[in-house]
């Protein structure tokens, strides 16, 4: 797998090979990950899955952005903006 | 429709790190059939993740028994599930896995389970760690492990244990020293273990080089002190820090890493039973004993399965575990915290203890103040404490720790059960169609 | 009898939801009441349950009775406070996928009509636009008004935070000793020591059997739930809990394909104060509170068909509760015959949250002297034949 970018409220973010989806919006500088569906903040956190602050919405669906590899064209977004 | 059908193996092993993996090799050298199961697209658990093409972090040993290790994999053609998620055990005693490349849950008839989940950070609650920028250690390393580089902006490295010191030199070698490393211990002072922990030599190795990185790159190494409260400033981070007579002061960063020790990442697993399946725990996840115990540990579970399998009980004796264990007890000695644990009673009422749903100390504590001797799980049902996405990970034990000091009548006992799944799982995932129930 | 009216203590077993709730009316009538539980408050099916508080997959008789009455005291408590943020009111909407169940739907519907209840049928655009979640083959809803849910450990906790009775955990009553004459139940016994009263009340779900020596009638009957992650958007898209009318051929016990093993398959999606669904459940003729991944499967992948959009949710939690239901599909509420002092209240099979508030009451109506207010006569302990009552 090689680097690419995928999208983040719309907007570009590159990513490298083998890069998770938080790191390579860490690496952006993009540290809020905006809300849940019941309004409490996302952030990176654990980095292994387990503490479920980092969750993002990946092409529609909800998942662990520190466990999900990015991928070219992904469309990611805070969850509020799909399941608020 | 066809569908895959079950996945059926003599035994599954959870987890590709180095306690894992060595499981899996030993338990096919045995004649086994194995499944290995890591929920990461890549093997090598929290030690040997390797960022692609850049410089390893780790030692050369370390270099050299991963190769060693993913060797045996090759060499019994050992084909890992990756990106599967281990999910817990069932009552018809199937192994879930939630494959996330393919979108489904798989069944896995298994009659043993190696469970080698590895540890889990223990991070004290403490005011404005709810905060975006504020991390674990570990999750701070595994960032500098996947890409090479640090992200952006000036770190804070707060907590206890030597973890926090190895991510303190990592940030230096790359070029990103910390802007302080606030340590509850006081190793420096604590010679008498220190010295003992020399027999360890790999050990001692270890601490040595990242004390004299950190050192040299000029990073304030706060030695007794504790972070009482981490607030935003604009954009930054204002970390406050209490020194061991009680001073105070503010340091600004971007990132907070915190971490105050390891334990195994247990939570929900399925108990350790010798019916079938059989299932075994191996490495940090049965007991937190590092890197060297790790694959120790993971040969000693395998071959605790296979004598299960044949019908013996066999006590596990493994001489590289009972060492690690002694240098467990050690490094624990060392990095003593200078200040008495107190219960969490210094923290304040609005201290949020459940991150998942923003459950604060006092919301606990008022709790806990009527006449009734409420239990534990009373306040994890009426007080949604543990009943988050992260199912009491986080604050479990913190949860535990306040009800018991505000309330020592308090009936004990674990917040969360063992009870699948041990994740949150996609309903599709769960609902997709499965061939056996002839939908 | 007449001796024992005007006493004032009263032993309750089981701190379940019906306990709870007879604890509270019991201490409000000024009894002193002990709450002896074997483990902690709602520990068994009182906090393992769906929380309908529902009629509308009642069939007529003297449980859709019972269902109504229920409803109305949830109503009255919230009016006086006591159940202030606990009780949320919304309508059941019963949806049918194909014919057969169309015409079971439009047969029920008229039932629950003919008992005055209040519903409408929402066909076609109607019905797309009032649930604009649910899958487009779904034929035909029925919305039942008046209706609500309730958490059953939520409400088992304000009833006793309201009694003001201390909770005795960890204590299981292990037999009921009589008196000398044999006419009175003169002490509850535990590990404790034995627990002299004036009354009696066992409302210890399954734990009844044996105290009751009812062990013939009453049969464990298991259902396995999830919990979704929040989604507030699309529990606000649900007016109310839906229920595919399955649910209705599932509680009158018609075995479907592959399930001889006495494991039948409801469907009801809620959408919770929280954001979160909760969807069940099984009815499984077993006693263990685990969850298999055939059941789970298999209740989600129906719910996904009614409301494909759960299928982007995350599952966060599997339970499953026991229930505990009575041979003839009724409760047993009233005085134990052969003992003036000793009253029942169990086996609400899923019923327990609707009624458990409305059955604490009745109960403590009778051990205070009155009649109850409800004909709970179909439900009298004394139809079925007892063994071994009293140690």
């Amino acid at each position: 797998m090689s680097g690419g970018s995928f999208l983040w409220r719309g907007a570009a973010i590159s990513f490298r090979a083998g890069e998770s989806i938080a790191s390579a919006l860490l690496r952006a500088g993009e540290r809020d990950l905006g809300a849940d569906g019941a309004g409490a903040r996302l952030r990176y956190f654990c980095g292994i899955g387990a503490c479920q602050n980092c969750l993002v919405s990946v092409d529609g669906s909800i998942a662990e952005s520190c466990l999900t590899p990015a991928s070219d064209g992904l469309k990611v977004d805070p969850v509020e903006a799909v399941h608020g | 429709m066809a569908r895959p059908a079950e996945i059926v193996c003599d035994a599954l092993v959870i987890g590709g790190g180095a306690a894992g993996v060595s499981a899996a090799v030993e338990l096919a050298r045995a004649g086994l059939r194995v499944e290995l199961a890591e929920q990461r697209a890549s093997l090598g658990g929290a030690y040997h993740r390797q960022p692609s093409g850049t410089t390893a972090t780790t030692s050369a040993r370390g270099r050299r028994q991963w190769l060693r290790l993913t060797a045996g994999l090759a060499h019994f053609a050992i084909a890992p599930r990756l990106r599967h998620v281990f999910l817990g055990v069932d009552t018809d005693g199937l192994g879930l896995l939630d494959d996330r490349e393919a979108g489904r849950v798989r069944t896995v008839r298994a009659r043993a389970l190696v469970v080698a989940t590895g540890a889990v950070e223990r991070i004290l609650p403490r005011p404005g760690w709810q905060l975006d920028g504020v991390m674990t250690a570990g999750g701070l390393q595994m960032l500098l492990k996947e890409t090479g580089e640090a992200p952006p902006g000036e770190i804070l490295v707060a907590g206890n244990g030597p973890l926090n010191i190895a991510l303190a030199a990592d940030l230096v070698r790359l070029g990103r020293p910390p802007v302080a490393l606030v340590e509850a211990g006081d190793p420096a002072k604590n010679l008498g273990a220190a010295l003992r922990i020399a027999t360890f030599p790999g050990l001692i190795g270890e601490a040595a080089r990242h004390l004299a990185r950190t050192g040299f790159a000029g990073t304030p190494w706060l030695r007794g002190a504790t972070v009482t409260a981490i607030e935003r400033d604009g954009a930054r981070l204002a970390v406050s820090i209490e020194d061991r007579r009680g001073g105070s002061r503010r340091i600004h960063g971007d990132m907070v890493a915190l971490h105050d020790g390891i334990r195994p990442n247990d939570f929900g697993l399925p108990a350790v039973s010798i019916g079938e399946p059989i299932v075994v725990r191996a490495g940090d996840c049965r007991e937190v004993l590092g890197i060297r115990g790790a694959e120790a540990d993971g040969i000693a579970a395998a071959r605790e399965v296979m004598a299960l399998l044949s019908g013996t009980a066999l006590h596990r004796v493994a001489p590289e575990v009972s060492r690690q264990r002694r240098a467990q007890a050690l490094l624990a000695e060392l990095f003593r915290p200078v200040r008495e644990h107190d219960g969490l009673r210094h923290l304040p009422d609005e201290t949020v203890l459940c991150r998942c749903e923003g459950r604060t100390v006092g919301e606990l504590r008022a709790m806990l103040a009527g006449p009734d001797p409420i239990g534990l799980r009373e306040v994890k049902l009426n007080g949604r404490f543990g009943m988050g996405v992260c199912q009491g990970r986080f604050c479990a034990d913190a949860v535990g720790e306040i009800a018991l000091a505000a309330r020592p009548d308090l009936a004990a006992g674990p917040l969360s059960r063992d009870r699948w799944p041990v994740r949150p799982v996609s309903i599709a995932a769960l609902a997709a169609p499965d061939e056996s129930r002839g939908e | 009898m007449a001796g024992i009216i005007g006493g004032k203590s009263v032993v309750v077993v089981g701190a379940g939801i019906v306990g709870a709730a007879t604890t509270y009316f019991l201490s409000k009538r000024g009894f002193h009441v002990r709450l002896i539980e074997a483990s902690a408050p709602a520990s068994a099916a009182s906090g393992a349950a769906d929380g309908a508080v529902s009629v509308a997959s009642k069939r007529p008789g003297p449980m859709m009775t019972a269902a109504l009455r229920g409803i109305a005291l949830y109503r009255e408590l919230e009016r006086e406070g006591l159940f202030a943020g606990l009780f949320k009111s919304r309508p059941t909407v019963m949806v049918a996928e194909n014919d057969s169940e169309v015409e079971s739907l439009l047969g029920h519907a008229a039932a629950l009509a003919g008992e005055g209840m209040r519903l409408r049928h929402l066909e076609g655009d109607a019905l797309r636009r009032r649930l604009p979640g649910v899958a487009p083959h779904v034929r035909l809803a029925v919305e039942v008004f008046d209706e609500g849910h309730a958490i059953g450990y939520e409400i088992v906790r304000r009833f006793i935070a309201a009694s003001g009775v201390p909770v005795e955990r960890d204590s299981p009553v292990t037999g009921l000793a009589a008196n000398d004459a044999g006419t009175s139940v003169a002490a509850a016994l535990t590990a404790g020591g034995a627990v002299e009263a004036d009354h009696f009340v066992v409302a210890a779900g399954g734990g009844s059997a044996a105290l009751l020596g009812l062990s013939e009638a009453m049969r464990p009957r298991k259902g396995q739930l999830v919990v979704t992650e929040r989604a507030p958007a699309l529990a606000a898209s649900l007016p109310g809990s839906l229920m595919s009318c399955r649910y209705l051929l599932s509680k009158d016990a018609i075995r479907t394909a592959g399930e001889a093993s006495g494991r039948r398959f409801g469907l009801v999606i809620d959408p919770l104060r929280t954001g979160q669904f909760l969807i069940g459940g099984t009815r499984e003729d077993r006693d263990d509170t685990g969850n298999d991944h055939d059941a789970v499967g298999r209740l989600l992948a129906g719910a996904v068909r009614l409301m494909p959009a759960l299928a982007r949710l995350r599952a966060i939690r599997a339970f499953a509760g026991v229930r505990t239901a009575i041979r003839d599909g009724l409760p047993i509420v009233g005085r134990v015959p052969g003992f003036d002092n000793l009253f029942a209240a169990a086996g609400f099979e899923g019923d327990g949250i609707c009624l458990g508030p409305l059955m604490g009451r009745e109960v403590s109506r009778l051990v205070g002297g009155e009649a109850a207010d409800l004909d709970i006569a179909p439900f009298a302990p004394g139809r079925f034949e007892r063994r071994n009552l009293v140690a």
